[in-house]
C-alpha cells in the first residue's frame, strides 16, 4: 500500500483518536480509599444498557436510579450522598463479571445492584464471594442459592406458587401443561408445581420446554388442543411470552376456559405484546402497578415524572426501588469506620421497609425477603386487576422444593 | 563466500521479523512492573486471552486463508474443558466425596455421567483442552476441505457447527449447566502454585502462554508447511498441481489454530472464575474475526494488538460516563474508519508508516551523495 503524506496524516489522526479514547482508563491510580469517604458512598448499579435483555434490564436501571436520586433529595444517609456508579455489562454474562470486578475491586463500591437474568448473577458470584462484598438481585428466581454475599429481594418459587397453584386447581381444574423456556429458572418452577399438584390430585398432561428466544408455538399449540388442559402454566421468559400470547389468540382458543397462568409475564412484557393478546391471562407476583397504597402511588407517579408518562413499573422494578431503600436503612445502622459489605449484609437482616407492595422484610436465615403474594387478571388496557391478595406476608424458602435442606445463616444445611 | 552473505541476511531478516513478537511479548511481561494494580492486570489478563484467541484466528484466517467464523468453538471447548476439571474439584467440599457438582443435583441426575470421570484428573483436562479442539476442527476440517469446500461456505460451515454445539451446551442442562453455564469453580493449582484469579501468578502464566503461542504460531508460518499453507491461501491449484496434498495441509494449520484457541479458552476460565455458553457465542466468534481485521490479519502481533486494543477501548469506553449510552456506536465507528483506510489493519499501517520513514532516509541520503558528486564534479 502506497502511502501519501496526506493520507498518512489522516490515519494516525483516527489513531491518535482511537489510542486517546482508551488511554483515561489506564491512568486511574487505585486509591486506597475507605468506603465512605467525603461524604459520598459509592454503590455500582449493573445492569445492561444494551444487548438482548436491554429493554427490561434499563427499567431496573431507571428505578434504582429514582430510588438514589429521591433519598439523595431528602439528605442522603447520615449527611452523605450514595454515588451511583453505572455500568453497562451488555447482556453478556464475561462483561458482567468484568464490569463487576471494575466495581467491587476499581471503584471500591460498598455494594451494587445488579442483574436480571440468573446466568449473569451466577457469573458475578465469584468475583462477590471472593471479594466479601454484597450484590442486591431484585428478580424472582428459581431459589436453590444460599450465598452470604446476595441479598435476594425478588420472589423464590414458593412465594408465587404456593397460593396461586391451589386457587388455579379449585379455579379451573386440575390438568396442568407445563410450558417453559429450556433452562435452570423454568424447570425449577416445574418441579415446585408438580410438587403441589402431586398434594391437591392434580394431574401434568404434558411439560414442554421451549429454546430461548423460541417464537413459534403452533406445535404446542396443537398439542394444547389435543391434550385439552384445563390451564396452561407458562415460564416462558422475553420474547417467547410475546409469541406465545399472539399465537394462542391467532389460533382463537379462550382464556376463560383454558388460561394461561404465567409467573414472568409483568405489565412490561403486556405492554410489549399489546393488551388484546394478554386480556384474560393470570398472573402471580409480589406486586403490579395498579396495587392501591399511598407507598405505590407516589412510586409511580415519580417513576413517570422522572422517566416518561408512558412508562410502566412492574414487579421487578419495584424490587430494584425498595431494595434500595433498605440499603440506606441498613447504612444509617452502622457508624462511618464500620460501613463494609459484611456489616451492612448484617445490619441488613431482619430489616423491614414499607414498599409499594407492602412491608416486606429481610429473612435474617438466607437474606431472601419475605413479600406480598397476588394473584392478577390482565386487562386489554395492559394493565391488571389484582384479584387475590394475601392476608399475610409469606416467607422465602428458597429450597422449598427439596424437603431436608435449608439455606441458614451457617449456609446450606441437610437433614437426613 | 556468497552463501555466507545470504545466510547472514537471512538471519538478519529472521531477528528483523522476531523483532515485533519479542518486544510485544517484553512488554506483556514488563506490564505488571509499570502497572503496580492487580485489579487492572486483572482485567489485563483477559484481554491477554483474547488476544490468543485472535491469534488462533490470524493463523488460519491470515496465512491459511481459511475465515473460521466459529473459532470462539475451539475457544469454548478448552473453557468448558478446564471448567469441568475445577468443578470436579469443588465436589468434596461441597456436598461430599462421592458428591455430584451442584446444577447436576438440581437435574436430578444420579451419577456423574461417564464423560465426566476423566475430568477428576487435571492433566486429562488441561490435554482434553487442546486435544479436543484440535480433533473436532480436524475431522470438521477433514470434511471440508476433502470435499474442496471454498470460501464463504467455510466459513457457514464453521459458523453453523459452533451454533449447533452451542444449542446442544445449553440444551443438555444435566451434563453442562446449560444457560447458566458451569459456575462456582475451585483455583486452579499447578506444580504447587495456586493460580488465583486476581494475583500476578495468573498473569504471568497468561503472559506466558502469550509467548508461546505467538513462537508456535510464528515458527509454523516459516516451517516448510507454513509456506505451503501460505502458497495454498494465495493460489489452491496450483499448489495441488504441484502435487501437494492441500487438505492435509490444510487440515493441519485448521487443527493447530483450533488448539491454540482451546488453549485460550483454558486461560478464560481460569481468568474469569466461569464457563458459560457465551464463549461459543456468535457474538464473541464475530468480535474475534474484527479484531483480526483492525489488528491486521497477515500479522500475528497485529492480531494480538487489535485484540487487546480493541477490547481495551471497548471496557475503557464503556466504562466512561461520557460514552455510557453512545459506545457502541463510537465502536462501530471506529470499525468502518479503520476498514476504510486502513485495510491491512493496524499492523499494515505500522508497516508503511516505517517503509515510509525508511525510504525518506534514503531519498535524503541520495540527495545528499548526489550533493557531494555534484561538487567533486565542480572542482
Amino acid at each position: 500500500m502506497s502511502i501519501s503524506r496526506r493520507t498518512l496524516l489522516r490515519n494516525t489522526a483516527a489513531l491518535g483518536a482511537f489510542a486517546g479514547a482508551g488511554l483515561p482508563h489506564i491512568w486511574i491510580k487505585n486509591a486506597d480509599l475507605a468506603y465512605a469517604a467525603g461524604g459520598e458512598i459509592k454503590v455500582g448499579v449493573l445492569f445492561s444498557l444494551t444487548g438482548t435483555t436491554a429493554i427490561i434490564e434499563e427499567s431496573l436501571n431507571k428505578a434504582t436510579l429514582l430510588a438514589i436520586e429521591e433519598i439523595n433529595a431528602a439528605g442522603g444517609i447520615k449527611g452523605s450522598k450514595i454515588v451511583p456508579i453505572v455500568e453497562d455489562p451488555a447482556s453478556d454474562p464475561a462483561t458482567f463479571s468484568e464490569k463487576a470486578r471494575k466495581l467491587v475491586v476499581g471503584d471500591k463500591c460498598v455494594s451494587v445492584f445488579g442483574s436480571y437474568t440468573s446466568a449473569s448473577r451466577k457469573a458475578v458470584l465469584p468475583v462477590f464471594e471472593r471479594q466479601n462484598n454484597l450484590y442486591w438481585y431484585p428478580t424472582l428466581y428459581e431459589g436453590r442459592e444460599c450465598s452470604k454475599n446476595v441479598i435476594y429481594t425478588g420472589a423464590v418459587p414458593n412465594q408465587q406458587q404456593d397460593e396461586f397453584v391451589p386457587w388455579l386447581v379449585k379455579k379451573f381444574g386440575k390438568k396442568f401443561y407445563l410450558i417453559g423456556s429450556n433452562y435452570i429458572y423454568p424447570k425449577e418452577e416445574n418441579n415446585y408445581c408438580k410438587k403441589l399438584l402431586e398434594k391437591l390430585g392434580g394431574e401434568v398432561v404434558a411439560e414442554e420446554y421451549v429454546p430461548l428466544g423460541h417464537s413459534e408455538f403452533s406445535s404446542v399449540i396443537n398439542k394444547i388442543r389435543s391434550t385439552q388442559p384445563n390451564v396452561i402454566f407458562s415460564t416462558v421468559v422475553g420474547d417467547s411470552v410475546v409469541a406465545l400470547h399472539r399465537q394462542y389468540k391467532a389460533a382463537g382458543l379462550d382464556p376463560e376456559k383454558m388460561p394461561m397462568a404465567s409467573l414472568t409475564t409483568s405489565e412490561n412484557e403486556v405492554a410489549a405484546m399489546g393488551g388484546e393478546a394478554a386480556a384474560g391471562h393470570f398472573t402471580s407476583a409480589p406486586y403490579f402497578m395498579v396495587h392501591k397504597s399511598p407507598e405505590n402511588e407516589k412510586f409511580v407517579e415519580a417513576y413517570k415524572k422522572r422517566w416518561g408518562a408512558d412508562k410502566v413499573t412492574h414487579f421487578v422494578s419495584e424490587a430494584c426501588y425498595f431494595q434500595t431503600y433498605l440499603f440506606k436503612q441498613a447504612v444509617e445502622k452502622l457508624a462511618t469506620s464500620d460501613l463494609t459489605p459484611p456489616n451492612i449484609r448484617d445490619a441488613v437482616k431482619g430489616q423491614e421497609v414499607t414498599a409499594p407492595q407492602g412491608k416486606v422484610r429481610i429473612e435474617p436465615e438466607n437474606l431472601h425477603t419475605w413479600l406480598w403474594p397476588k394473584i392478577a387478571q390482565a386487562k386489554s388496557n395492559g394493565q391488571f386487576e389484582i384479584l387475590v391478595e394475601a392476608k399475610d406476608w409469606l416467607k422465602p424458602v428458597p429450597y422449598a422444593a427439596y424437603p431436608g435442606q435449608s439455606c441458614t445463616e451457617k449456609g446450606l444445611v441437610e437433614k437426613s | 563466500m556468497p552463501s555466507n552473505a545470504s545466510n547472514s541476511s537471512g538471519l538478519q531478516r529472521l531477528i528483523a521479523q522476531l523483532a515485533p513478537l519479542l518486544i510485544v511479548s517484553a512488554l506483556v511481561f514488563a506490564l505488571p512492573v509499570l502497572l503496580n494494580n492487580d485489579f487492572l492486570l486483572n482485567k489485563v489478563a483477559r484481554y491477554l486471552v483474547l488476544g490468543i484467541l485472535t491469534i488462533s484466528l490470524g493463523l488460519s484466517w491470515g496465512f491459511g486463508g481459511i475465515l473460521n467464523l466459529g473459532q470462539a468453538m475451539s475457544f469454548g471447548l478448552g473453557s468448558y474443558a478446564m471448567a469441568m476439571a475445577l468443578k470436579l474439584k469443588t465436589v468434596p467440599v461441597h456436598t461430599g466425596a462421592s458428591g455430584l457438582p451442584d446444577f447436576m443435583v438440581w437435574n436430578n441426575v444420579q451419577h456423574l455421567p461417564w464423560f465426566w470421570e476423566p475430568f477428576r484428573s487435571l492433566s486429562f483436562a488441561i490435554a482434553a483442552g487442546l486435544i479436543v479442539p484440535a480433533l473436532v476442527a480436524a475431522a470438521l476440517g477433514w470434511f471440508m476441505f476433502r470435499g474442496r469446500v471454498t470460501g464463504v461456505y467455510v466459513s457457514i460451515i464453521t459458523l453453523a457447527t459452533m451454533v449447533v454445539i452451542n444449542l446442544v451446551i445449553i440444551d443438555q442442562q444435566s451434563y453442562t449447566g446449560g444457560f447458566n453455564g458451569i459456575t462456582d469453580l475451585a483455583q486452579l493449582e499447578l506444580f504447587g502454585v495456586a493460580f488465583d484469579a486476581y494475583g500476578r501468578a495468573t498473569y504471568y502464566l497468561v503472559a506466558g502462554c502469550v509467548l508461546l503461542s505467538l513462537l508456535v504460531a510464528f515458527a509454523f508460518t516459516k516451517s516448510r508447511a507454513g509456506l505451503i499453507v501460505q502458497a495454498i491461501r494465495d493460489h489452491e491449484s496450483r499448489v495441488r498441481y504441484f502435487g501437494y496434498d492441500v487438505a492435509l495441509y490444510q487440515i493441519f494449520v485448521f487443527a493447530l489454530s483450533a488448539a491454540i484457541a482451546g488453549l485460550a479458552g483454558m486461560l478464560y476460565t481460569v481468568v474469569m472464575e466461569f464457563a458459560s455458553p457465551t464463549f461459543l457465542g456468535v457474538q464473541l466468534s464475530l468480535s474475534v474475526v474484527v479484531w483480526c481485521a483492525v489488528g491486521g490479519r497477515q500479522s500475528l502481533v497485529g492480531a494480538f494488538l487489535g485484540a487487546v486494543l480493541v477490547a481495551g477501548m471497548q471496557g475503557a469506553l464503556s466504562e466512561s460516563a461520557a460514552f455510557l449510552e453512545t459506545w457502541t456506536l463510537v465502536m462501530g465507528a471506529l470499525f468502518v474508519l479503520v476498514v476504510l483506510f486502513l485495510p491491512k489493519g493496524l499492523a499494515g499501517l505500522a508497516q508503511s508508516t516505517w517503509r515510509w520513514v525508511a525510504q525518506r532516509r534514503q531519498a535524503a541520503g541520495g540527495a545528499v551523495a548526489r550533493g557531494v558528486s555534484q561538487t567533486e564534479g565542480s572542482t
